[in-house]
């Protein structure tokens, strides 16, 4: 399996950045999630740190090395974030639940399949084509929609989700699956802080005409831009498929060198919501060490 | 009376397999030897030894620690592992490599390329005391900071900003190859902007937001400073710095001196790296390099009258 992967976070005018995203692969599976915790609650980036933390030990657990069924886990594993969150809020006694939207991709296989839950997108573009891009589950898409069967009067603000993680009803999951991927397709994941200021069509005719080592930070900027001193956080995670029939490009994640065993994430671990401890222990320095000095041979690999 | 500096290692001790030759350099982080390795082969390696906070005798080899200082400590080695931890990750001809990482004598060594040539500084003075109108050609200047955009274009992919852009972080090899150095600086401020310590600064290089609080950092912070170093080189002296410069702003007046002997164009784009309002810079080092790429016909505009009586008022009223 080949594809290149490519993230920007960046803090709009908000206090702080609730955006969280990662992905994580075997030699076989890669899983891509993020997710945007809410603010109006508390905790936010816990609840979307806490989401992705579930998705990513739950792949790491059945992708061995390929999930049976990409689509049930998926669903299973969005359902588990928001059992986390509700667990999270009773053992620290909160009297709201934190929230979060996500959304997840599963590629494996030569297929894409996702899942997502409130108003965090996937796109996916082929050649210049939008092929394929998520409803918001906000009343703002849902009025669109149903406006051809109900009319309704006033416009909803766009903001207002009918559901996420962590809410008191079961969220609604919306899956995806299988879509069979051609080389170079292009899919990105984004919170509402890109799609909001940057439209559909800008953001097909980015992926389209750039790389997504260009397109994403410049759509980055863009929003940051258009969001002005407000802006919204805006956090991006772009992927491009290459077929393995693709020459050797040197750039991407080739996993194909893997072991069956190997699992490589970029989403941490850490314990439920703890704050990571400010000092390090000599283990921890051990660790590092260890972890500079394997980064130190991957790139001179790179190199030669 | 300041406490002595801690000591530096004796030449000829061996650390790690590598034999110490001689000291390079000293910071507040720490100092950087000449070293040998097993093979002969010549390496920079610098030691995590904080002047404020760690004390070593001469000819001893652990430094000693006070235990109240031992939190502040820890918190710098962080700073110390996240600066091997960036510079592992990048691997680029303009940006300077890591060989390797170790831990002894109770601190921790980063193994760096050594690397043969002078910093971009050197070469600034050298050229501006042989006191002829341009201090460097403009295609110099050109493909020069092209290289130095190539690095830094990546160090911004990895999330990470350098934050002490200056000629005397820029060193050129003697094969003539530009390379970004000192990353002691740098940090992964893009993604995790909440428990960031903000970096010293060097006085004509650091951006305006460098200087507040609360100012956003990013990518055109470095752009600021590339700009401020593209004047330096223009030049041959650093700019007025930011504050100075929000009080009462020369760039443009300086700047225009330099018209006819480096096209409008280079001076240009040096002003818009250097705007004060952050947003007015190239918000990428993409879109500045493609500004410095675009090789148009080079047009020089002459001073007019007026601008050149201007100029002259302005030297008559700096020497009173």
């Amino acid at each position: 399996m080949r594809f290149s992967v490519y993230q920007v976070s960046r803090r709009g005018g908000r206090e702080k950045n609730e955006d969280r995203m990662g992905y994580c692969y075997t030699r076989d599976s890669g899983l891509f999630a993020l997710a945007d915790g809410m603010g109006g609650h508390p905790e936010g980036e816990v609840a979307a740190q806490l989401a992705l933390q579930t998705l990513a030990a739950m792949f790491q657990r059945d992708a061995k090395p390929t999930l049976r069924e990409p689509m049930r886990f998926l669903h299973e594993a969005i359902i588990a974030g928001h059992h986390q969150l509700l667990r999270y809020a009773t053992q620290k006694a909160l009297i709201d639940t934190p929230r979060t939207t996500v959304v997840a991709c599963v590629l494996q296989g030569n297929s894409a399949y996702w899942a997502h839950c409130g108003d965090s997108r996937l796109y996916l573009v082929r050649g210049d084509k939008l092929i394929a891009r998520t409803r918001d589950h906000s009343y703002s898409e849902l009025q669109e929609t149903m406006s051809h069967v109900v009319p309704m009067p006033e416009r909803f603000n766009r903001n207002v989700l009918f559901t996420c993680l962590g809410s008191p009803g079961k969220p609604v999951v919306d899956t995806v699956g299988p879509l069979l991927l051609q080389s170079g397709d292009r899919l990105l994941l984004c919170s509402d802080g890109l799609w909001g200021t940057v439209s559909d069509a800008i953001i097909t005719e980015q992926l389209a005409r750039n790389g997504i080592a260009d397109a994403v930070p410049e759509l980055v900027e863009m929003a940051l831009r258009n969001g002005g001193a407000k802006s919204d956080n805006v956090t991006v995670l772009a992927m491009e498929w290459e077929s393995a029939e693709d020459h050797d490009t040197g750039a991407g994640v080739s996993t194909q060198s893997l072991g069956e065993e190997v699992f490589a994430s970029t989403i941490q671990a850490s314990m439920l919501g703890e704050a990571p401890a400010d000092e390090l222990d000599d283990a921890e320095i051990e660790r590092s060490i260890r972890e500079i000095n394997e980064a130190i041979k991957r790139s001179s690999q790179k190199k030669s | 009376m300041s406490k002595p500096k801690p000591a530096p290692l004796p030449s000829g001790t061996v650390v790690g397999g590598y034999q110490i030759i001689k000291k390079l350099a000293a910071g507040g982080f720490g100092v950087v030897y000449l070293a040998e390795d097993a093979e002969r082969h010549l390496v920079a390696v610098k030691e995590y030894l904080p002047s404020s906070l760690a004390e070593r005798a001469p000819g001893e080899l652990t430094p000693r620690v006070k235990p109240e200082k031992q939190p502040l400590y820890r918190l710098g080695l962080k700073s110390f592992f996240e600066e091997g931890r960036s510079l592992a990750q990048i691997s680029h001809p303009s940006v300077v490599s890591v060989l390797n990482f170790f831990r002894e004598n109770e601190t921790v060594y980063m193994v760096m390329n050594y690397l043969q040539g002078d910093t971009l500084q050197d070469f600034i003075v050298t050229a501006r005391d042989l006191k002829r109108d341009k201090v460097f050609r403009e295609s110099t200047i050109r493909s020069l900071f092209d290289e130095i955009l190539r690095g830094l274009r990546i160090v911004h992919q990895h999330k990470m900003l350098h934050l002490d852009i200056k000629p005397a972080n820029i060193f050129i090899t003697n094969e003539n190859k530009a390379v970004l150095l000192d990353f002691g600086a740098a940090r992964e401020v893009l993604s995790k902007e909440g428990n960031f310590i903000r970096p010293m600064y060097t006085p004509g290089f650091a951006a305006p937001e460098m200087y507040r609080r609360d100012g956003t950092l990013g990518p055109w912070t470095d752009i600021y400073a590339i700009g401020a170093c593209i004047y330096a080189c223009m030049q041959g002296y650093p700019p007025n710095d930011s504050p100075q410069r929000i009080e009462k702003d020369r760039l443009a007046l300086s700047l225009s001196r330099l018209r006819n002997v480096y096209s409008d164009n280079l001076i240009e784009v040096t002003e818009w790296c250097m705007s004060l309002d952050p947003l007015s810079r190239p918000q990428s080092v993409f879109s500045l390099q493609k500004e410095l790429a675009r090789e148009t016909e080079r047009r020089y505009t002459k001073l007019s009258f007026s601008e050149r009586l201007k100029l002259q008022l302005e030297n008559l009223t700096a020497k009173s």
